[in-house]
């Protein structure tokens, strides 16, 4: 395989055959594709197998708690919205631990690029069942089958007024990349919920049963800005699974909503002692106003 | 003698009692008088029993007083609940249309009746803050002064009808004979009258905080409130966080970009902080938090003061990790504690925790001690140099003291690598055991030096016979105690922890050896004096505790601290 300068020297550590290998390529790719640099690069990641991934590139990386990437990240890109962020999560650590900064992700259509690499199974705590695994799904802890309905995830992007939502599959790497390079390049909240196999624990959902119901959205003529269409597609019964952009939108990112944020990032702001001593100052003898 | 007077004002939730006490307020520290108040209201908006303590003095005060000379019972129920905390000359200013008097030191005010005379029932807190002022020797131009300012904004209908309502109240408080007169004659003076929420938040500013994400928490919430109104002048972000675990990991992510950030919470909310609160041990990360404790577990009293997170503050998330702990005595130890806790977070890339408590966070007091910038905005960052090139970087690079040269990412070609995972040097996931007891040492190394930031508790009255002990916000009532108690000439010293982990035992130990201890804590189990137990061995001799989600007020203290010591 070729070279890359995103490539580091660090033993990996996913099961032979995984679907994250495709993803961390199609990372790369895009990198490149985007004419990156790693220091430009700010990898964000939970816990799960898609939040080992910063270790295995070159790149600034910030690897935090279970289900918390998104809210490192939001701090991170607050303090420097000059800096390109991605999230690497999973269906368990973003959909289950994560959710509620998943929302508040897409509400505050803060500018970074969430990556779900979601292979409806929890891999790294060996095969239970995850927030998108399917109805009656038997695991060894759900030895009767799931019992709570999936997570739509692009369902509930959508509902909640994600400005880029986009479908991949592992096993399609160019579309992938390109899906990546469009997130990426998009100004406000970005996500990819990526199918990927779990050649480990999910026997059912595996790389076949992807390939034999994915489909690329291009070659259906979809129009990713009709958002009507975007949910009749989230909303198919045929059990087709389509790939590409699901939708897409502009919005006011995060950041352009904050005055303060206008003219420069936070971090870049010089200690201002006079200022300060003026707020201060007055803050001191604003008298008994102290409610 | 001082004059040293306390008025309590009480009623339901929503008659305007805080209204009433910051005229007083105002008033008072216009004529250069010293006040501390402190509020007690219930967990709801509107009904129920709040009341709020005013104690006014000529001269500087640090503790409140729980028996007043004067009680503005705005309903019933306030008298019912306080007729028998009144002060040996007391007098009553009860809310009342009767024109009977039912004791010599009650004096009833129709307040709603006279309001509606002077043009609107609404007023009626001007009215009775007009009688209290009277009594205490105001002139109406000193409160005339007061109500322009704080209604001049609202139209001058309503400035009018307050102007009306303050003379009334005013003409009735004059034909009321007290003993409470204080000097009005206007002195210039350069106090202020702060709470020690604003301190944090002002603390924060001058530390060059610029990030806060919080989520609301009684009475944690009362800091951001503190803050937002500078956001506009300084920059600085503040953010509602979708909870208290995304307002954590929130600041741990924005300080791992280079932004100092802060959130504050009370002590569920800290609860749900502790997993970040370790994301910032493991990845050595800066983080101030603000734990203003209140009474638990669960949710406890909402409201209310308690002392109670001491021991679990210390010991809070997983396995373990240097950090700071301070619990600020007062309202400028609160600015300063908060500084320090930024700096030396900053300067030793682990977490801060300062604790503080309802008491601490609502009740106003005046401050004249100076509040300086400082020193503590100073940046530990480290930039590229020609002697220092990226290629060499290693975020958790092994050296002697420990803290390895931080720097934030996307700054330089020196990728920049932090990790809750066990890591290398480089930031990379790990699980070497070797590699492991080397970072495990490599984090602990910090300790000593990090003891030596740390400040003695205070001893007054060395030599004493026996010496409260106390830590937080319980300092200033803890210190009139003691102050009074010697005045009584009763031997009694004290020692006040506000700096409280990781302190250096050894010397503590020498500090407290053959002292006898009270422990004075707002928690049912003397978590200090198990703490100094646990560390040095010493047995505190008696405590007085008190868990019931008020303050310590010192006559409290030294009628408990005589009682133990036998007089």
């Amino acid at each position: 395989m070729e070279k890359t300068k995103f490539d580091i020297d660090n033993e990996n550590q996913w099961c032979p055959g995984c679907g994250n290998f495709s993803i961390l390529k199609s990372m790369k790719n895009a990198f490149i594709t985007l004419d990156l640099e790693p220091r430009d690069l700010l990898l964000v990641s939970g816990i799960g197998q898609a939040g080992k991934l910063p270790n295995y590139l070159a790149c600034n990386m910030l690897h935090g708690l279970h289900g918390r990437a998104l809210a490192l990240a939001t701090g991170a890109k607050i303090a420097n919205h000059n800096i390109n962020i991605i999230v690497n999560s999973g269906d368990g650590d973003c959909y289950g631990e994560g959710g509620n900064h998943f929302l508040a992700a897409i509400r505050r259509n803060i500018d970074i690029t969430l990556l779900v690499h979601n292979n409806q199974i929890y891999g790294l705590t060996k095969g239970q069942a995850s927030p998108t695994s399917a109805l009656g799904m038997k695991t060894k802890n759900q030895n009767h089958g799931t019992i709570s309905n999936a997570f739509n995830p692009i369902a509930t992007a959508l509902a909640l007024g994600a400005g880029f939502i986009g479908q991949g599959f592992s096993g399609n790497m160019q579309q992938l990349t390109h899906l990546i390079v469009e997130a990426i390049n998009y100004p406000g909240f970005s996500m990819i919920d990526i199918y990927q196999p779990c050649v480990s624990f999910n026997k059912i959902n595996t790389h076949a049963w992807y390939k034999s119901r994915v489909f690329d959205l291009k070659d259906s003529g979809h129009d990713y800005s009709d958002f009507k269409k975007a949910l009749q597609l989230v909303h198919n019964k045929n059990h087709q699974i389509p790939t590409g952009i699901i939708y897409k939108s502009p919005g006011i990112p995060f950041h352009e909503r904050l005055d303060v944020l206008k003219n420069q990032p936070l971090v870049e702001y010089s200690f201002n002692a006079a200022q300060l001593e003026k707020t201060l100052g007055i803050a001191q003898f604003d008298k008994g106003d102290n409610q | 003698m001082h004059q040293d007077i306390t008025i309590l004002i009480g009623g339901a939730a929503g008659q305007g009692i805080q209204t009433i006490g910051a005229l007083l307020a105002k008033v008072c520290h216009n004529a250069g008088l010293f006040i501390f108040s402190v509020d007690d209201f219930e967990s709801r908006i509107r009904g129920g029993h709040s009341f709020h303590l005013l104690r006014i003095s000529e001269t500087p005060l640090s503790a409140p007083c729980f028996e007043p000379d004067i009680l503005v019972a705005i309903d019933t129920k306030t008298y019912e609940y306080h007729k028998n905390t009144l002060s040996s000359h007391g007098i009553v200013l009860y809310n009342s249309n009767d024109s009977k008097k039912a004791e010599s030191n009650i004096y009833n005010i129709p307040l709603e009746l006279l309001a509606q005379q002077a043009g609107g029932k609404i007023a009626s807190n001007t009215i009775a803050a007009g009688a209290v002022l009277a009594i205490l020797g105001a002139a109406f131009k000193d409160i005339e002064q007061v109500l322009k300012e704080q209604f001049v904004k609202k139209g001058k209908s309503v400035l009018d009808l307050n102007l009306k309502a303050g003379k009334s109240g005013y003409d009735i408080g004059r034909k009321i004979d007290s003993s409470f007169c204080f000097d009005f004659t206007l002195v210039k003076h350069e106090n202020m009258v702060m709470t020690g929420a604003k301190a944090a938040a002002l603390g924060a500013l001058a530390a060059d905080c610029r990030f806060f994400p919080f989520y609301p928490m009684s009475p944690g919430t009362s800091i951001i409130s503190n803050i937002v109104k500078y956001s506009d002048q300084l920059p600085i972000i503040i953010e509602q966080a979708e909870d208290e675990i995304a307002a954590v990991n929130m600041a741990v992510g924005a300080s791992f970009a280079g932004v100092r950030s802060m959130t504050s919470t009370s002590g569920g909310g800290f609860c749900l902080m502790t997993e970040g609160l370790g994301l910032a041990g493991m990845s050595e990360t800066p983080l101030v938090i603000i734990n203003a404790q209140r009474p638990g577990p669960a949710t406890g009293l909402a409201t209310r003061t308690a002392q109670a997170d001491l021991l679990f503050a210390i010991n809070a998330s997983q396995d373990e990790f240097p950090r700071f702990v301070f619990a600020p005595g007062g309202v400028i130890e609160t600015f300063d504690a908060v500084k320090k806790a930024f700096y030396l977070s900053e300067k030793y890339q682990v977490p801060s925790i300062i604790l503080m408590d309802q008491f601490l966070a609502d009740s106003a007091k005046t401050e004249s001690g100076v509040f300086e910038i400082g020193h503590e905005h100073k940046s530990f960052l480290e930039q590229e140099t020609k002697l220092y090139q990226s290629k060499d970087y290693l975020r958790y690079k092994i050296i002697d003291t420990g803290i390895s040269p931080r720097r934030v990412p996307c700054g330089s070609d020196a990728l920049v690598r932090a990790s809750g995972n066990e890591h290398t040097q480089e930031g990379l996931s790990i699980e070497d055991p070797e590699n492991r007891s080397v970072m495990v040492e490599k984090r602990f190394k910090k300790l000593k030096l990090m003891k030596n930031e740390m400040a003695q508790p205070l001893v007054f009255y060395d030599n004493s016979s026996f010496f409260l002990a106390a830590w937080g916000s319980t300092k200033g009532s803890v210190m009139e105690a003691c102050a009074k108690l010697r005045e009584q000439e009763i031997d009694a010293g004290c020692i006040i922890f506000e700096d409280i982990w990781p302190l250096d035992f050894n010397t503590i130990k020498r500090l407290l050896e053959n002292k006898k201890l009270i422990m004075v804590e707002g928690n049912a189990t003397c978590q200090m004096g198990t703490l100094i137990t646990q560390q040095t061995g010493i047995q505190f001799n008696e405590s007085i505790l008190k868990y019931d989600g008020r303050p310590f007020y010192p006559e409290y203290i030294m009628k408990k601290a005589k009682q133990i010591m036998g007089y």
